[in-house]
């Protein structure tokens, strides 16, 4: 036993390098999944943190329609409903000035109000903060330790920020120090005002976005419902945090893209492994032929490579989330500026480390290891004492075994269509659906590989010579070592096709989209403070002013809320649409023809639902809604389902004429001018910011801006996408890498053989090149439908479930011959150190160990 | 194979991609994201200090005797920082069962100015109200308090028509004149719905009404009492729903005092005799355990007439203490009170032992039934005590409403 520890760690010792590599391949698998997982980890949490500590103790939550609450309510809810915890709340987004990438969350409270729902808000002696100063004082904020701390504040400074694209120099008066981690964490990007100065700074004077709070257990229906009686139209009572678990749901399908992304990364991980244990293995058939013949038995040389395996995975591990914690705070920022896009506001300040994500991913890594040194184990156990028989036995067994891979990758692409064919709505069959073609494709390689050389030989043959048919042959005769390293750069590439075609087709649609969407010649919002999505309200009388300005021909109007309604967090849209943007709507699905449906839809006698809100709730054309509004219940049929790549969130549009009918909230979110012609949307602007004043500054874009900033955002969306995809072929790329290495060292006797008999250094070069390049090309050749295939699933399964949305199969352009050439690159960078080796080998030292 | 035919030799250039890609990603992250480490933090809140002081500058101040004008001063006076109705009183209902209640609003300006806002929710006044009810001999004690803002319809008080109220605790007057008035709270299973009569005439304690709480000017309050309200009503407790007939007192104060540093607590009485005299003395309390020549109180009626006690006039030894089952802060529970000058000894024994006010500052106010002699013979009578200082504040007034806050 000992001697084999000795031989085998000091193997390990003397070749520091290969124990480097096997260590890297780990972690790199690891560090993927476990960066991956934290981001997508860190911005949840940081949004349950931020809610729920917001959310307090409050048991229930008295909600808003599209106008939020009137803040008399809560003095309604005391005296005449005898409630004695009731907290208003208005929240609301802002920025310090010099810090404007970092979302503050502005929440403005009752300090009086808070003792039971949010103790460390409401401020006390101990905590350096005086709740009544908050209400008393105008201007006056409170913050967390740790951010008046990063923002170099203590109380009596001034703190200038930027809220609802206004300067507000507010006046610390009080830094809270809560004991706990968990409210601490809460305030970490908390600014506390009073309810008075919030809707002031928010504009939102006479309003409340939420009434929190506490009934006594025995209260039941009986006292819901009394409550319910004293709400005005269109709220609502709900239990605590249904509105922010609802809005957690709004990410999922985004998380779980995410999520697949880093199990996709963790198999070329697993490859990794799989790779360096074999070649470690290989390295050693020597030694462990002779420690076999030593009298070692099997079951120990099994255990010996499986305990190196164990220690190196350890290793690895360890190193791979070490380095996933650096990687994902980078994703971390890029994850949370897409959900700030598409989805809600989320402040990420650093990263969290849950132990459990960084446990699973380094067992994850140990695990793989293991595992993916089990083949390798049972071939080291295969070593004879006479090992120059085991080359050819290893070799016809895999080959053996080719046709059996083929089957296995054929019957898991079944598996795989009928996941992906038999059900309708489930992203988890999508994906495990997805994984299977992944897996089928992966081997039914090694076949496809073999009929692709057998085909090219000949061409080889003639076009080469004998040393093209010699690399094509003997990428079929070490099977064993070749099929691994072709089938991960088959799934790298078609990997790295299939995203890039559905990033491609997506792009495609959405400028398409944007082309029939955009239709205003200039765009007038408020200023956004932290997102890219349209909040705030403008200037009363803007869109009147805006039609008497000289230049403009029409004005279409636009007013956004969000709240929480059946279908979960849903946008309601009214839109006052000018005859000159009725092409602007994209519609799908409709009862009738595009203008009887635009004319209904303008008189409000049907509303328009979105593409995802149609898909994931079944809505169809002619069906009809409810939306409980200020004043009686709005309820029309969807006269059509419109396209809506701007949020996968539930949207529904109505006329301004039925949302006037129904609701009392005359405010705008924001206007499309469309201009005479040569008239320049500078000049409108202009006009437009001197009518609005300094008090209110205006976000005025032209066409061309709106288009450039979507296309940003939906660039910043890929980002991670597109990172990953660049990680995966990483991955997959020294993979091949160690595959090839190992390959060309257990031909050193073989290319020993060659040389003696004459074959130049250059000639061998050339042997092992042609033959890196031929993996290469077939790899590609076979990435190419398998890119394609993935492409589809993940366009009209995947995506579809995910966002409802529908896109157009793009596969145009340099996509395809680019991922081809990656492939031979690929490929052949791989082979250039082995072949640059291998034709340095002397022959005398390749064949000295006959 | 050998070592030196491995690839050992040459391969370092292998790790060195491996490297540069770990590298460049490590920038990368690195690149994309910020930092930020949590550290260890201290203490938070106490709810109490709605009410509490802080800087007296800017609000005015009570230096001299005031010329009250009616009913202009039964509203609030947000000028000062602190002002309060106090109201307690012992009952009986109809079977003849005791019971004792205490209802009081108080009102604080946070701010001397009143921040300039638009909304409707903006506002420097703070109000506060503590309710308590006491059925005697069923020795239930039931109490609460509650906080809000002077504004959005909360908590407010308005001179004409009178009426100070913190959401459906109110106390209001009539539509023409300030009695009778009508005090509405309820608590839990508690309530009370009582009309109080002016009864005895109106007392203006201290120096016509200017009541010196500490050595400098200005540590004084306006100070009015009325001693002796007929009342009757209904009060309620779980089941038991009856109606009652008692007396009540009713405290009106203002003020921007501050106590002296040395005051601890007080000792507040307020006394109904039946042979028609009301008597009012506090004594603070000092650390340094020496009587405060600033103790004062009147002795009022019947028929109207006042005089005032000093310091010297009233001698008091307490008889018995009494632990608070919350964390044993032990309580004076039990009295003989000395006052030569009106020819009055008498005993004050809590009617209930626990009538401590468990709010955020904690004190104890309590129904007390009074039993002695007067020069013309035995004298009985009821009326409420109020301790402060004893709880678990005890000698740090500072989180407590005491601050801007005064016996009375």
């Amino acid at each position: 036993m000992s001697l084999r520890f000795k031989a085998s760690s000091r193997t390990l010792l003397q070749h520091p390098w290969h124990l480097l590599l096997t260590i890297l391949g780990v972690a790199l698998g690891v560090a993927i999944t476990v960066a991956l997982d934290l981001a997508i980890e860190s911005s949840r949490e940081a949004f349950r943190v931020s809610t729920e500590t917001v959310t307090g103790r409050s048991t229930h939550q008295v909600l808003g329609g599209p106008t939020g609450l009137p803040d008399t309510l809560p003095a309604i809810l005391r005296v005449e409903g005898g409630l004695r915890e009731v907290a208003p709340v208005l929240e609301g987004w802002a920025v310090h000035t010099d810090d404007q990438g970092r979302p503050l969350r502005l929440l403005g409270i009752d300090p009086l109000a808070e003792a039971a729902f949010r103790p460390f808000l409401a401020g006390g002696p101990a905590a350096d903060a005086d709740g009544t100063l908050l209400m008393a004082r105008a201007g006056s904020v409170f913050l967390g330790r740790e951010l008046a701390d990063r923002l170099q504040v203590d109380t009596g400074d001034p703190l200038p920020l930027v809220v609802a694209g206004r300067s507000a120099t507010l006046s610390v008066v009080g830094v809270l120090a809560p004991e706990d981690d968990w409210s601490r964490q809460g305030l970490r990007d908390l600014l506390v005002v009073d309810v008075s100065e919030a809707q002031e700074l928010l504009d939102e004077e006479g309003r409340l976005h939420r009434i929190d709070l506490i009934l006594p257990d025995d209260g039941g229906p009986e006292l819901e419902a009394r409550i319910e009686a004293l709400l005005p139209p269109g709220a609502r009572l709900e239990p605590a945090g249904a509105r922010d678990a609802t809005m957690a749901q709004m990410t999922r399908a985004f998380d779980l893209n995410l999520t697949a992304l880093s199990l996709l990364g963790l198999v070329f991980g697993v490859f990794l492994i799989y790779n360096t244990m074999t070649f470690s293995v290989v390295r050693r058939r020597r030694l462990l032929g002779t420690l076999r013949a030593l009298g070692v038995t099997r079951s120990q040389v099994v255990r010996g490579i499986l305990l190196e395996a164990l220690v190196l995975g350890v290793a690895g591990a360890v190193l791979g989330v070490l380095l996933g914690t650096v990687l994902g705070r980078g994703l971390v920022q890029l994850v949370t500026r897409t959900i700030n896009d598409l989805y809600f506001v989320v402040s990420v300040e650093g990263l969290d480390l849950p132990v459990a994500v960084l446990l699973r991913g380094g067992l994850l890594g140990v695990a793989a290891a293991v595992l993916a040194s089990l083949p390798p184990a049972r071939e080291a156990a295969g070593v004879s004492p006479r090992e120059a028989l085991t080359r050819s036995t290893v070799e016809s067994r895999v080959r053996r075994l080719v046709p059996v891979a083929a089957v296995a990758g054929g019957l898991l692409l079944a598996l795989g269509g009928i996941l992906l064919g038999f059900t309708e709505r489930s992203l988890g069959a999508a994906f495990a659906g997805l994984f299977a073609i992944l897996l089928g494709m992966a081997l039914v390689v090694p076949a496809a590989s073999v009929a692709i050389l057998r085909l090219l030989r000949p061409v080889l043959r003639r076009g080469i010579g004998i040393l093209g048919a010699m690399a094509a042959r003997g990428v079929e005769t070490s099977l064993s070592r070749t099929a691994p390293a072709l089938a991960a750069l088959v799934i790298a590439v078609s990997v790295t096709v299939g995203l890039g075609v559905m990033i491609q087709s997506f792009r495609g649609s959405v400028v398409q989209w944007l082309d029939v969407t955009l239709q205003a010649d200039v765009y007038v919002s408020p200023p956004g403070t932290v997102s890219a999505r349209a909040e705030g309200r403008l200037p009363a009388g803007l869109d009147r002013q805006a039609r008497e300005l000289e230049g403009v021909r029409g004005v279409s109007t636009y007013r956004g809320t969000e709240f929480l309604t059946q279908w979960g967090m849903t946008r309601l849209v009214a839109l006052g649409l000018d005859p000159a943007g009725e092409s602007g709507l994209d519609l799908l699905g409709r009862i009738g023809p595009p203008g009887e449906v635009l004319e209904a839809f303008r008189d409000g006698e049907v509303l328009l639902v979105s593409e995802p809100m149609a898909f994931r709730h079944g809505i169809e054309p002619g069906d009809t809604l409810r939306i409980p509004g200020d004043v009686g219940t709005l309820a029309l049929p969807v006269g059509a389902v419109f396209r809506d790549f701007g949020s996968d969130m539930s949207t529904i549009m109505v006329g301004r004429v039925a949302y006037d009918r129904h609701w009392d909230d005359p405010d705008l979110t924001s206007l499309g001018l469309f201009l005479e012609g040569g008239v320049h949307p500078d000049t409108i602007a202009e006009a437009l910011r001197a009518l609005a004043g300094g008090e209110s500054p205006l976000q005025v874009r032209s066409n061309l801006e709106l288009r450039e900033l979507t296309m940003e955002v939906f660039d910043r969306t890929f980002e991670v996408t597109r990172v990953l995809r660049l990680l995966a072929f990483l991955v997959a790329f020294v993979g091949v890498l160690s595959a090839l290495m190992a390959l060309q060292l257990e031909r050193v006797r073989e290319l020993g053989v060659l040389r003696a008999n004459g074959m130049t250094p250059r000639q061998t070069w050339g042997l092992v090149t042609a033959q890196t390049g031929l993996m290469g090309l077939v790899a590609g050749l076979l990435a190419l439908p398998a890119g394609l295939l993935l492409a589809w699933v993940m366009i009209h399964v995947v995506n579809r479930r995910s966002f409802g949305w529908t896109l157009e199969l793009d596969a145009g352009g340099a996509l395809l011959w680019q991922s081809l050439v990656l492939a031979l690159l690929g490929a052949l960078l791989a082979g250039i150190y082995p072949s640059w080796r291998m034709s340095r080998t002397s022959p005398a030292e390749a064949l000295r160990e006959e | 194979m050998t070592s030196n035919a491995g690839p050992s030799r040459h391969a370092p250039w292998a790790l060195l991609f491996l490297g540069l890609l770990v590298v460049g990603l490590v920038v990368w992250a690195l690149r994309l994201s910020g930092g930020g480490e949590p550290e260890g933090v201290r203490a938070t809140l106490s709810a109490a200090q709605a009410i509490a002081g802080g800087d007296t500058a800017g609000f005015a101040r009570a230096t001299e005797v005031r010329d009250y004008v009616f009913p202009r001063d039964h509203g609030p006076h947000p000028e000062y920082r602190t002002e309060w109705w106090y109201l307690t009183g012992n009952l009986e209902d109809e079977d003849g069962r005791p019971w004792g209640f205490q209802v009081t609003f108080f009102r604080n300006s946070v701010t001397p100015d009143v921040p300039e806002r638009r909304s409707a929710w903006s506002t420097n006044q703070t109000w506060m109200a503590h309710f308590a009810l006491v059925d005697i001999d069923a020795g239930r004690h039931v109490h609460g308090e509650r906080f809000s803002r002077g504004a959005a319809g909360l908590a407010g008080g308005q001179a004409e028509p009178f009426r100070v109220w913190l959401e459906d605790w109110e106390l209001a007057g009539g539509e023409e004149e300030f009695f009778p008035l009508r005090l509405r709270a309820t608590h839990g299973e508690a309530s009370m719905d009582l009309r109080l009569e002016e009864g005895h005439p109106m007392v203006r304690q201290g120096d016509r009404g200017l009541s010196q709480k500490g050595p400098d000017p200005g540590n004084a309050s306006h100070y009015l009492t009325w001693p002796r309200m007929p009342v009757e009503g209904r009060v309620q407790m779980g089941d038991r729903d009856v109606r009652v007939t008692g007396q009540g007192w009713m405290d009106r104060e203002w003020s921007t005092s501050a106590l002296g540093e040395e005051h601890v607590g007080w000792d507040w009485f307020s006394i109904q005799l039946d042979d028609g005299r009301n008597l009012m003395f506090f004594e603070l309390r000092r650390d340094d355990g020496l009587p405060d020549p600033l103790n004062h109180g009147s002795v009022s009626g019947p028929g109207g007439l006042v005089r005032t006690l000093g310091a010297g006039d009233v001698e008091i030894q307490v008889l018995d203490t009494w632990a608070s089952p919350l964390d044993g802060a032990e309580y004076p529970s039990g009295w003989q009170v000395e006052i030569p000058s009106e020819g009055l000894s008498f005993q004050v024994t809590p009617r209930l032992r626990d009538q401590e006010m468990n709010t955020s500052f904690r004190y104890w106010e309590g129904a007390v039934l009074v039993e002695g002699d007067s020069s013309e013979g035995p004298v009985s009578g009821v009326g409420y005590v109020e301790l402060t200082g004893y709880g678990e504040d005890a000698g740090t007034r500072e989180s407590a409403p005491g601050s801007g806050m005064a016996p009375g």
